[in-house]
């Protein structure tokens, strides 16, 4: 059990008195009904963001929200008793009496954090129900299964065996998970949905947490680990892509050339290319070392969710909401006209739904292709021959993966079952709930 | 679209997982121990709840693109769209089955995290539970068979408030599929279409009277609705029915709800501002002074004078150009579709059928059977206008049955009974029809099967066939490439619903400036008729002589409504939903142009057609264009709606009467009336009677006539004369239909 920053915040709540306002109890909900709707990560006017004590804090564009002890000399208390303008709630009737008089006895009491951080409130603990399974992965010794959990990662035998260990986090959800090529490294994104993005950087077989690094005020989406496992790259709700260095976490760059969110990125081969798709209907080719982008990748149909690429040549493998999965080669002949699609390989078979998950088989020899309708299509990546159909899923299936030696494929999604099939035929070898479900459910 | 199969059994397998109900909020550990939660499903608990907090509404998450990339359908008219969308779109992003409270389908509306659309409800309501047992209980969709609304009641059927001030509420209870039933009047919308005579208070739903008048609120839940009249009367003492002559069943209804509205009408109004009325009503044009004086000096008794002056005008040549103008804006008769040669041919057949008095189904049916080419078969013109099956369709239902489609093309309407398949399913009745060239230069050739005809549905491909949008004994429905013609048939019928009653209360409107259901082409349950009693009797009328619009019409003028004056006296001035008195409307484009040419005794002049021409006459929007008919609101034909043609007042007008050159080049015309009058040595009270007849189709009255005598008592007569006409020309009397 890892308690450390469970016990370290609840350590961090100062005692407060009887009566004394609190922020959490009595400021919060004021500023969060009357204020966080414009002053709020995704909208964030005059550069404030109310929604945690620390942002309320630095404030925005005129300096510091208030000043501890002087109500008088706070910017809040200014604002909303109209001694400056325009007088908030910007556009509303102002604050009832007794709120404007509640903020202000808080700051006169010194305005003192009492909220809890972000992670005090849970260990993964008891599952009811399972969750929607949303990123699986075998590791490179094909004897592990990560699978996502809620606000962990659990590693199961490959065979569906039986639960070796359980790796809990901060993200609620783990959106994508991958495996460094020697086995040592294995990274994970995602977040917690319009609280944080997070990346976590494990060492598997022991389970220990190595770093983590976060970003965004949402959770990061398709997180992919360079081949020379030097990077990590992920997509973001602020429509950015971000590069983080594996060794540090730090945050390298980030690219700004996506018009919507970016929800898949995948490396070339040599780990000096990236490939990022998003909503904007876009895939974007991007030098992973100079963090530039170069150019567009593809013609654009439907708003793209996945990206795989091929285990030894650079090229990939996208799609999204036109239920038509594109193969492209990553790279463009010189004098390629705007416009013109010649990149393009082959497309392969409409699904009967929007595609949610992708996966390209380490022996570059098949294409698994996954979404909204209820069954996992593998393809023969050469020819783009339909090769078997994996049914037994109901709707939305959101992680595929092949196994190491390419003869097995893992599926998860909606209705929170892990299922494995053999690869040439789609036989259904094992179906099982991943999480341990009270009650001896499973 | 996912099969509504893979959601059931999806539901039923997270169901079945869920061992224990979890309800206490926020945490793990309550789940033992707790009570038997009710079962939650998607379809009877928690879309209603997204309707009711405004998560669907069209400014948020309803809108076209969603918000903040989350979409859900408009007004939740798409339950299943919106369930995939919580809980498929991004890995189920919005809901956490493993910890319910966790949820951002919670967190949001809650404003737990920030929320660009604000509190919708707080943690600790109602709403926020039954989403999070519906996520603790496995997010069941629920079975549409039964648990979809099968019919809505709202109590009571009409609210009567005796005084502005009063309140009252509604008690709103639907019956499902399974025939359960449900008190969801916290859940239901409720909106007044106008809420400064009936406001309802959008957390409370009490409706309150805010002044003396009429409104109608709608009722709105999960795909049902229903329409409450209201009504506020007048609270002041002293108000006592003094009956007036009825001349016909109109005025029998009319005065029905005025009575109870304690409204008393006006009476009819002089025989002399009658004949203008109805000359400019039936002809388009102004009586001549001769005419006026005829009727001036004729004796016989007031509404026999009346009704031959009816029978007369709608037997004039004026009466068939002033129809063909109507039905051309109508039909979009215009060079811009069909061409020069086209557009004359098209006129000429709706003169043919105005003529003829064709009886209006018959017309109908004429023109969406045409087929052939288009200078054999005018008719076919139709069809050239809009090319295509979905804008045929759109027409057709607005044109003859008063019916907007055209939200449905993308979505179930929000409001409306009409559906996204309905669309679809009616165009197919048009999506055979093919045009192709024809022998001669501008002809083309309407035909029946064009390659790959079958209708397809936008989201699948599937293919529609054509279905009427309402039952029909016309069974089953021929799905070959001549498929129009049962829609013409259908269409028409005596048993359509729509078709008679559409047209009639058109005509009404034309008589007397608005639709008893108005706009006359917006028909729909929340715009229900402000007398249904009359337009039903008007609708029966017309369909019992045989759809002929000529005895519609003749029935209209003749009533005491449309005869009434527009003098009001205390108890009606406020009113102008019931007919109590006549209200003045501006001339129409042509009707001013036609008048000011028949005024001032010159002739008018347009480009490219002969001389003495009539605005009226024109074959359509080209000639002239850009002159004064379009500054007066002509409409450019571009559309079939009856809002295409303005009747505002707008300052470009108001500039073109006072400076403009059509009535200062009218009343100086050499060879005009005023030139004349001067020439023939009239006294100068001849000449004042002269131009009053002229211009405002009555003699003036003695103080006018005396001021107008002063001033022609000058040496430049002439020039005295044409300015008394210029200023008649531009007075209200005469720029007014009253």
């Amino acid at each position: 059990m890892r308690l450390n920053w469970f016990a370290a915040s609840l350590m961090a709540i100062p005692l407060l008195r009887a009566g004394d306002p609190s922020y959490l109890r009595d400021v919060r909900p004021i500023l969060d009904k009357n204020c966080t709707s414009c002053h709020q990560p995704a909208s964030t006017q005059s550069d404030l963001d109310l929604t945690t004590y620390a942002r309320f804090r630095t404030g925005g564009k005129r300096g510091p929200a208030f000043v501890a002890g002087s109500p008088e000399q706070s910017l809040v208390i200014q604002f909303i008793t109209a001694a400056l303008t325009p007088s908030m709630p910007f556009g509303q009737p102002p604050l009832a009496a007794n709120d404007v008089a509640t903020i202000r006895d808080w700051i006169t009491s010194g305005a003192r954090d009492d909220s809890p951080s972000e992670d005090a409130s849970s260990e993964p603990g008891v599952y009811h129900q399972p969750p929607v399974i949303t990123a699986l992965r075998f590791s490179p010794d094909g004897k592990t299964l990560a699978v996502s959990g809620n606000r962990e990662i659990l590693l199961h035998r490959a065979d569906g065996s039986g639960l070796v260990k359980r790796l809990p986090g901060k993200a609620d959800r783990i959106l994508s998970i991958a495996f460094s090529a020697d086995g040592n490294l294995m990274i994970a994104g995602g977040g917690t949905p319009a609280r944080f993005g997070e990346i976590q950087f494990w060492e598997p077989r022991e389970g220990t947490l190595l770093r983590t690094a976060e970003a965004t005020n949402d959770t990061v989406f398709g997180a992919s680990l360079s081949p020379d496992a030097s990077k990590v790259a992920v997509g973001c709700a602020d429509n950015t892509v971000r590069a983080f260095e594996t060794a540090t976490g730090r945050e390298l760059y980030k690219i700004s050339t996506h018009e919507n969110w970016v929800l898949g990125t995948a490396f070339g081969i040599d780990s000096k290319r990236l490939v990022s798709v998003g909503r904007d209907r876009a895939a974007k080719l991007i030098d992973a070392s100079a963090g530039q982008f170069l150019e567009n990748v593809n013609q654009m149909h439907g708003e793209l969710a996945a990206v795989a690429r091929h285990p030894k040549a650079d090229e990939i493998v996208i799609g999204g909401e036109d239920r038509v999965p594109y193969i492209y080669s990553m790279d463009r002949p010189r004098n390629m006209k705007v416009g013109e699609d010649a990149t393009l390989v082959r497309q392969l078979a409409a699904q009967d739904g929007a595609i949610f998950a992708l996966d390209w088989s380490p022996d570059g020899k098949r294409v698994a292709v996954a979404g909204a309708a209820p069954s996992v299509n593998i393809y023969d990546a050469d020819t783009g021959l339909p090769l078997a159909s994996c049914k037994g899923h109901t709707a939305g299936i959101y992680a595929v993966a092949f196994s190491p030696d390419s003869t097995h494929l893992a599926t998860g999604g909606f209705d929170g079952r892990v299922r494995l099939y053999i690869t040439k035929d789609c036989t259904l070898e094992k179906s099982f709930v991943p999480v341990p479900l009270d009650g001896g459910a499973q | 679209m996912l099969k509504l199969v893979h959601v059931l059994s999806v539901a039923a397998v997270a169901l079945s997982l869920a061992t224990a109900a979890l309800v206490a909020e926020g945490t793990h550990s309550a789940g033992s121990g707790q009570a038997e939660q009710p079962r939650v499903t998607f379809l009877r608990d928690v879309a209603p709840i997204l309707n009711k907090v405004g998560c669907t509404a069209g400014a948020c998450h309803g809108a076209a693109k969603g918000k903040n990339g989350f979409k859900l359908s408009l007004r939740g008219y798409d339950p299943q769209f919106d369930y995939e969308a919580l809980l498929y779109d991004l890995a189920g992003r919005r809901f956490n089955r493993a910890d319910p409270g966790r949820s951002l389908m919670l967190a949001k509306p809650s404003q737990e995290v920030a929320h660009g659309g604000g509190r919708r409800f707080a943690k600790d309501s109602d709403y926020y539970k039954t989403i999070y047992n519906w996520i603790a209980q496995g997010v069941p969709y629920g079975d549409p068979a039964k648990e979809t609304v099968a019919e809505l009641r709202a109590e009571p059927k009409e609210i009567f408030m005796t005084r502005p001030g009063e309140t009252a509420s509604l008690k709103v209870v639907v019956r499902y599929q399974d025939d359960q039933t449900r008190d969801v009047t916290r859940e239901t919308t409720i909106e007044s279409n106008v809420p400064d005579v009936a406001s309802v208070e959008s957390d409370t739903s009490v409706i309150r009277g805010e002044r003396v008048g009429e409104a109608t609120l709608l009722v709105r839940y999960q795909g049902t609705f229903g329409a409450i009249p209201v009504t506020v009367l007048n609270p002041k003492p002293g108000f006592a029915w003094k009956p007036l002559p009825q001349f016909n069943y109109i005025d029998r209804l009319v005065d029905a709800k005025l009575e109870r509205l304690k409204i008393q009408p006006s009476p009819v109004t002089d025989d002399v501002t009658f004949f203008r009325r109805l000359s400019l009503d039936l002809t388009g044009r102004l009586p001549s002074p001769e005419s006026v004086r005829a009727l001036l000096d004729d004796p016989t008794p007031s509404r026999v004078k009346r009704a031959k002056t009816i029978d007369k005008l709608i037997a004039s040549p004026e009466y068939v150009d002033h129809w063909t103008v109507k039905w051309g804006d109508l039909l979009q008769s215009s060079r811009k579709y069909l061409g020069e040669k086209g557009a004359y041919e098209f006129q000429q057949w709706i003169r043919d059928a105005i003529a003829s008095n064709r009886p209006y189904d018959k017309l109908v049916r004429e023109l969406l059977t045409a087929r052939g080419s288009s200078y054999d078969n005018p008719a076919a013109n139709y069809f050239r206008v809009t090319r295509e099956a979905r804008p045929a369709m759109e027409k057709t239902t607005q044109v003859f049955l008063g019916v907007r489609m055209v939200c449905a093309q993308c979505h179930d309407h929000p409001f409306e009974r009409w559906t996204q398949n309905q669309y679809y399913q009616m165009s197919a009745f048009f999506s055979a029809v093919g045009i192709r060239a024809g022998y001669e230069v501008g002809e083309e050739i309407v035909f029946d099967r064009r390659a790959e005809y079958e209708m397809k549905h936008p989201k699948d491909g599937r293919v529609m066939k054509p279905q009427f949008m309402l039952a029909s004994s016309v069974a089953p429905v021929p799905d070959g490439p001549q498929r129009r013609d049962a829609l013409a048939e259908w269409l028409t019928s005596k048993d359509n619903p729509f078709f008679a009653r559409a047209i009639a209360n058109r005509m009404w409107s034309y008589f007397v400036g608005k639709g008893i259901i108005d706009p006359v082409d917006d028909i729909r349950a929340s715009n229900p008729p402000s007398n249904p009693a009359l337009l039903e009797a008007l609708t029966k009328d017309f369909v019992a002589h045989g759809f002929d619009l000529r005895s519609l019409m003749r029935t209209i003028v003749s009533s005491r409504a449309y005869q009434a004056s527009i003098v009001t006296n205390e108890w009606n001035a406020n009113d102008r939903d019931n007919f109590s008195h006549a209200i003045p409307r501006r001339l129409s484009a042509e009707e001013l142009m036609d008048g000011v040419s028949s005024a001032a005794g010159a002739r008018a002049r347009f480009p490219e057609v002969p001389e003495d021409t009539a605005a009226s006459q024109l074959v359509d929007p080209h000639i002239g264009r850009e002159g004064f008919l379009d500054v007066f609101g002509r409409p450019p034909r571009e559309s079939s709606c009856e809002c295409e043609r303005r009747s505002d007042f707008s300052l470009p007008q108001a500039l073109n009467l006072v400076n403009g050159r059509t009535i200062s080049d009218a009343v100086a015309d050499p060879n005009g009336r005023v030139a004349r009058l001067v020439l023939s040595g009239k006294s100068d009270e001849a000449m004042v009677d002269e131009l009053y007849l002229a211009a405002l189709s009555r003699l003036p009255t003695q103080e006018e006539r005396q001021r107008g005598v002063t001033y022609l008592s000058n040496a430049a007569k002439g020039s005295r004369a044409q300015d008394l006409l210029w200023a008649l020309l531009n007075s209200q009397a005469f720029l007014y239909i009253y």
